[in-house]
């Protein structure tokens, strides 16, 4: 049986701002439900400003003012204990993140410490957790990255000595050196070259086999996601509008959104200018009515600009919201 | 070896061509100025009484050569030379023969006691409350300090000065009106708190505005240094408070910080000439008023190179110590 690690019910995280008297509310995440199951890689996708980033970090329980949750709850549930995301005191944050819960950042140059050798960085890190003296923690450092083929004199650099490509595995190593069970990465393999990229998408690979740990991926690169992920969620404009198995996903698309998005992908075979989506990803804080897609979908019915679509399960394990497949299940079902 | 050859050579290079072109300039800018010192002084002095038009021109010719003013502008030149190498800066104009050396001499030490207390105290107490309130942001006390900070700090410094000296000189007479010191000088304890009583006020009026700009310098760098990825990074995997403030953030903004400190201190030996001025200190600002107003050219220039030599070796210190504080300069 697979135990679900996550589940997120029916969440609701909005931007709320107030200036001048005027408050604005950022609907960044709107009403979204997702279960991972341990051991899995599950992959969200979506373009820029759609809610990924957001969601990711309430997953993760990393959030502050203005970022609201209002509705809504995002629980851990590990061997005999089950917490609230949303919820953590600094001592759950102490006791869950890096010894359960990880992260990885996003491939961005800058989350190591400019001013600290990689050793002290890492003893930082797991001193914080495990309360290790310095030679302890140097020994769990040289082991680890022993263990992930990353070469040891790295330790005794500072951060501006190595290259783009060797601070992200330096980065991935320090999110994962007390062997998490859950690893949130955030584009890890955004602003690498594709050789980088791929050495880093094995790294992340490999630590997932070893320890059976679950991931949850996020990039709106699709070539990564085809490369990593079990399952994908496509979110659009703070909404999950499909999720299904990646060869689901990447065959047989259901949801007009997650259709374009495929067929936007270059391949080899191929030389023609890809098609892009018409027009802009809507502004959150005044989405469009109905479902949020519809300004922009050529299929789109009268329905579509009045009615929010409801989630539909198409299959077992392929859920999509879209009111033009409102008939396909209604003839499966009949 | 090599970071001798590489890193440190060089920058004493530099230093000394710093220095070398500051005092050529401080040579020539006088000597382009048509007027000439000498002339100036021979009129000062035939205003009070009438001169045999002999003992005018020997008079001047002995100025001209006590002033180093005899020959073409090259011989000048040498001469000078000559003459900053050996300490030998002339005498004063108008305390005549004392050497210029030996007032600077006994007004430098009046002006770094002040100075360099003021200035480093200002900088540590600025820089504590600042990163506190930059890392608290939302806490009463901070915004407190930043309101009254930021109203103190547009304030020129003198106005403080005369402030401070009004209410607690004459409204409420706590502290002495002018001087430095009090009794003999010497290692005991009446001498040395006199000099703190004496320069108590001159003091505060110096830290009051150097604390309000090092307090907003510092804020303002701590809440950038926040919002970057290793300190969210390091707040997210949980880190203790004391050691993300430490070691990621205050390890990282005193880089500019310290630059700054051993700036201003090089602007020492210009002395505070208004803070000194008000309050009658004996320093170098005092000195250097009392020579602008009297036309001591040997005095200014003293002074002036001083300050040239103070803030390029001051320049030179930062440098030679940034390899020490960030790793970022290290190896490039």
């Amino acid at each position: 049986m697979v135990d679900t690690i996550v589940k997120a019910e029916a969440l609701k995280a909005y931007y709320i701002t107030k200036a001048y008297g005027v408050e604005r509310t950022v609907k960044a995440v709107d009403d979204i439900s997702i279960e991972i199951k341990t051991g899995e890689v599950y992959g969200l996708a979506g373009e820029s400003g759609c809610g990924k980033s957001t969601l990711l970090k309430v997953l993760l329980g990393d959030f502050q003012p203005p970022l609201t949750v209002v509705e809504g709850s995002v629980s851990y549930q590990f061997e005999g204990m089950s917490k609230d995301a949303t919820k953590l005191s600094e001592q759950d944050k102490r006791d869950i993140r890096w010894n359960k819960v990880s992260y990885i950042p996003q491939g961005s140059m800058h989350v190591l410490n400019p001013v600290r050798r990689i050793q002290d960085t890492f003893h930082d890190f797991i001193t914080t957790h495990k309360g290790t003296t310095k030679p302890q923690s140097f020994e769990m450092t040289q082991a680890y990255l022993r263990d992930l083929g990353l070469p040891e004199k790295v330790m005794r650099s500072y951060p501006h000595q190595l290259s783009g490509g060797m601070k992200q595995r330096v980065t991935i190593a320090l999110a994962t050196i007390l062997y998490p069970k859950l690893i949130f990465a955030d584009e890890p393999t955004t602003a690498l070259d594709v050789v980088v990229q791929r050495g880093v998408i094995q790294l992340l690979k490999d630590i997932q086999k070893k320890e059976n740990s679950t991931v949850v991926l996020i990039t709106h690169d699709l070539g990564v996601h085809a490369n990593l992920a079990d399952r994908i969620g496509i979110l659009y404009a703070g909404k999950l509008v499909e999720e299904a198995s990646t060869r689901t996903i990447l065959k047989t698309p259901k949801h007009p959104y997650t259709q374009f998005l495929i067929n936007s992908l270059p391949s080899f075979d191929e030389r023609s200018a890809k098609e892009g989506i018409p027009g802009r990803p809507p502004a959150l804080d005044h989405p469009p009515s109905g479902c949020r897609f519809h300004p922009r979908c050529p299929l789109a019915i009268e329905k579509c600009s009045t009615v929010e679509p409801p989630m539909l399960e198409l299959a077992p394990g392929h859920r999509a919201a879209c009111h033009l497949l409102t008939d396909e299940v209604n003839h499966a079902a009949g | 070896m090599k970071l001798l050859r590489t890193f440190v050579l060089p920058r004493i290079i530099q230093y000394l061509v710093v220095i070398f072109i500051g005092i050529t300039l401080t040579f020539l800018i006088p000597r382009l100025s048509p007027i000439n010192p000498v002339d100036n002084a021979v009129g000062r002095l035939s205003a009070f009484q009438t001169m045999a038009p002999e003992a005018t021109v020997a008079l001047r010719e002995s100025l001209m050569d006590l002033y180093g003013l005899d020959g073409s502008l090259l011989e000048q030149y040498f001469s000078f030379w000559k003459r900053v190498l050996t300490f030998d800066l002339g005498p004063s104009f108008t305390v005549f023969p004392t050497p210029v050396s030996k007032l600077i001499g006994s007004s430098i030490g009046w002006t770094i006691g002040l100075l360099s207390l003021s200035i480093i105290l200002a900088w540590v107490l600025g820089l504590i409350l600042g990163t506190l309130a930059g890392f608290f942001p939302n806490s009463w006390w901070a915004r407190t300090l930043e309101n009254s900070l930021i109203v103190i700090y547009p304030i020129p410094y003198y106005i403080v000065a005369f402030v401070l000296l009004m209410a607690f000189t004459y409204y409420l007479p706590i502290f002495p009106l002018v001087g430095g010191s009090k009794g003999a000088p010497g290692f005991t304890w009446s001498y040395i708190s006199s000099l703190l009583y004496y320069g108590f006020l001159p003091a505060l009026s110096l830290i009051l505005g150097g604390v309000a700009f090092r307090f907003i310098i510092s804020k303002a760098l701590t809440s950038t240094e926040r919002s970057s990825d290793y300190v969210r990074f390091a707040e997210m995997a949980a880190l203790p408070k004391h050691k993300i403030l430490f070691s990621y953030l205050i390890r990282n903004t005193l880089l500019p910080q310290v630059t700054d400190l051993g700036l201003s201190l090089g602007l020492i030996f210009e002395g505070a000439l208004i803070t000194e001025a008000v309050y009658g200190y004996p320093g170098l600002g005092t000195l250097l008023l009392g020579a602008i107003n009297s036309a001591d050219y040997n005095i200014i220039m003293g002074i002036t190179l001083l300050s040239i030599i103070g803030i390029a070796t001051a320049s030179l210190l930062v440098d030679l110590s940034y390899p020490l504080i960030d790793p970022r300069v290290r190896y490039s």
